[in-house]
This record gives C-alpha cells, structure tokens and sequence, in this order.
C-alpha cells in the first residue's frame, strides 16, 4: 500500500506535470541559494594560508565536479532502473541526465585547469584524477552519440543503458584516485567534528554551494526529461491534454 | 575594491574560473529550455498534422 504513490514516477504523463509544477521552485530556490554562497565564498570566507586566496576555487570546482559524478550515477541507475524494469521513464530519466552532466564535467576540467596553473605550474597533467574525470566526459558523449546513433527507441534505450552500466565503474576510480594512486591533485580536504581540516567559514559557503548545485540540477533535469518524454510519447494521447 | 579583484594575484584565474562555471550554469539551463521549446513546436505541430 505504502508502495502505490511509487508508482506514479512510471507515468509519463504524471511525471510531465510533476516536472512542470516543480521546476521552477527548484530553479528558484538554488539561484538563491547560489548567489548568498557566492558571495560568502568571495567574500566572507577568509583567505587561506597557504593557497592565499586561489582556494576559493573550490567554490566552484568542487560543485561541478561532485555533481558531474552526482549526474552519472543518477544516469546509470536510471538506466538500469529502466533496464531491468522496463520502465520508459526511468530511460527518458537517463537521457535528460547525459549532456547535463556532460557540462558539469566540461566545467570542472575547465575550472581544475585554471586551478592547476597557479598551484602545480601546469593547466594540464595526466594525473590520475583528472585522467578518470576526461573519460566521465567521453562516458557521457559516447552515452549521447550512441542514443543518437540508433534509430529504433527501444534498442537505443537498451544499449546506451547497457553503456552506461559499464561506464559506471569508473565513478568509483574517479572518487578514490586521490587516495589509491600518487597524483597531484589533493586528496578530499573535507572532514566534520572536531577534527575539521576546514575552518567553518570556509565550509559552509561550499555546503551552501554543493547544495545549490544539487538543486539547480533537479530543476534543468525536470526541464530535460518533459522534452524528452514529448519526444518519445510524441503518439500518446496525453500529449494533447498537455499542450492545450 | 582593486583589492577584491586581485584577490592576492590570483584573479587572473580566480575570475574566469567562475565566469566559466557560471556560464556553464546559465548555458545549461538556456540549452534545456530551447530543448524544451522544440519538443513542444515539434509535438503541436504532429497533433496539427494528424487533425
């Protein structure tokens, strides 16, 4: 019984008004969310010690990139979801995740260089980390270019879930990197409780931050997936009710 | 206020870093709209077609 209103996420038209409905208060509030972070991490956090004020990269490196690892985790167990279940929602789901989660990966080699330069001497190393992060954004155009690839719906679903399932061993590479191999890109820095390496001024406009980032993405993500399910219901009826 | 923007001479990547990042957040939220847009142009005009 408890399990019924579950149920309604296998329903594209249920999950297109969902979508609309919600978007925007996501939208809203991460925007919001965004800007008080961003001015805490320019601004109110104090510079660091070492790196002086480049630590304030952080404010917008790490967002992107917890959330390109974020995004395709959410694309491969969607995919699979969709996959095991056959559920045609759950595979418009992965399909809205891929080029979002692509940008968030564009984003976070492009702020990591400009981040390198100044620490390491080098807008680009082959460092472990960022090795596994340029293949994230090959997962995620190979996942685009093979949907795209396939003409039949169903068949496309199937392989680039397939796909994505595989590539998913990388989203653990990606995260332990830091700690299996010696690179140079440093190991997380974050930790709670009394042994926090991070002062609390500096931890929080990237709570904030992370936070914002997670909720501007639920908010593109729902405008992707109604365009996703228009184009693969494209012969239900509901489609008129929705457009009328 | 030259201070801020020099944020200890760190700027020169502090500063496109963000604008990037930001840019990143504006262009995909632009990208899923006109997505959006077209699926909805391409959805009236099939319903247009078959009444």
């Amino acid at each position: 019984m408890a399990w019924v209103w579950f149920h309604r996420f296998g329903s594209p038209p249920w999950v297109y008004g969902f979508a609309q409905r919600w978007a925007p208060w996501f939208g809203a509030v991460a925007g919001i969310a965004m800007v008080v972070a961003l001015y805490a991490g320019l601004v109110l956090a104090p510079p660091d010690y070492q790196q002086k004020d480049a630590f304030r990269m952080v404010y917008i490196h790490a967002p992107n990139a917890t959330m390109s690892l974020m995004v395709y985790t959410t694309l491969a167990v969607s995919a699979a979801v969709g996959l095991i279940w056959r559920i045609k929602v759950a595979h418009a789901a992965a399909a809205a995740c891929a080029p979002i989660g692509a940008w968030f990966t564009v984003a976070t080699l492009g702020t990591g260089m400009l981040w390198g330069k100044p620490m390491w001497g080098a807008y680009w190393v082959w460092d472990p980390r960022l090795t596994s992060e340029l293949v994230l954004l090959f997962l995620f155009l190979g996942y685009m270019g093979l949907r795209a690839a396939i003409e039949d719906q169903q068949k496309a679903d199937k392989a680039s879930a397939v796909l994505a399932i595989v590539g998913a061993v990388n989203v653990p590479i990606i995260h332990y990197s830091v700690v299996w191999w010696a690179g140079l890109h440093q190991a997380p820095t974050r930790k709670f409780g009394a042994d926090a390496d991070m002062a609390w001024s500096m931890v929080w406009p990237l709570l904030l931050m992370l936070t914002a980032f997670g909720l501007y993405f639920v908010a593109v993500f729902l405008i992707r997936l109604r365009a996703e399910l228009l184009r693969r219901e494209r012969n239900a009826s509901w489609i008129r009710e929705v457009l009328a | 206020m030259n201070e801020f923007f020099a944020m200890s001479g760190y700027g020169k990547y502090l500063w496109p870093a963000f604008a990037l990042g930001f840019g990143i957040v504006i262009l995909n939220l632009v990208l899923a709209w006109s997505s959006l847009k077209s699926a909805r142009a391409q959805a009236r005009r099939r319903l247009e077609m078959q009444s």
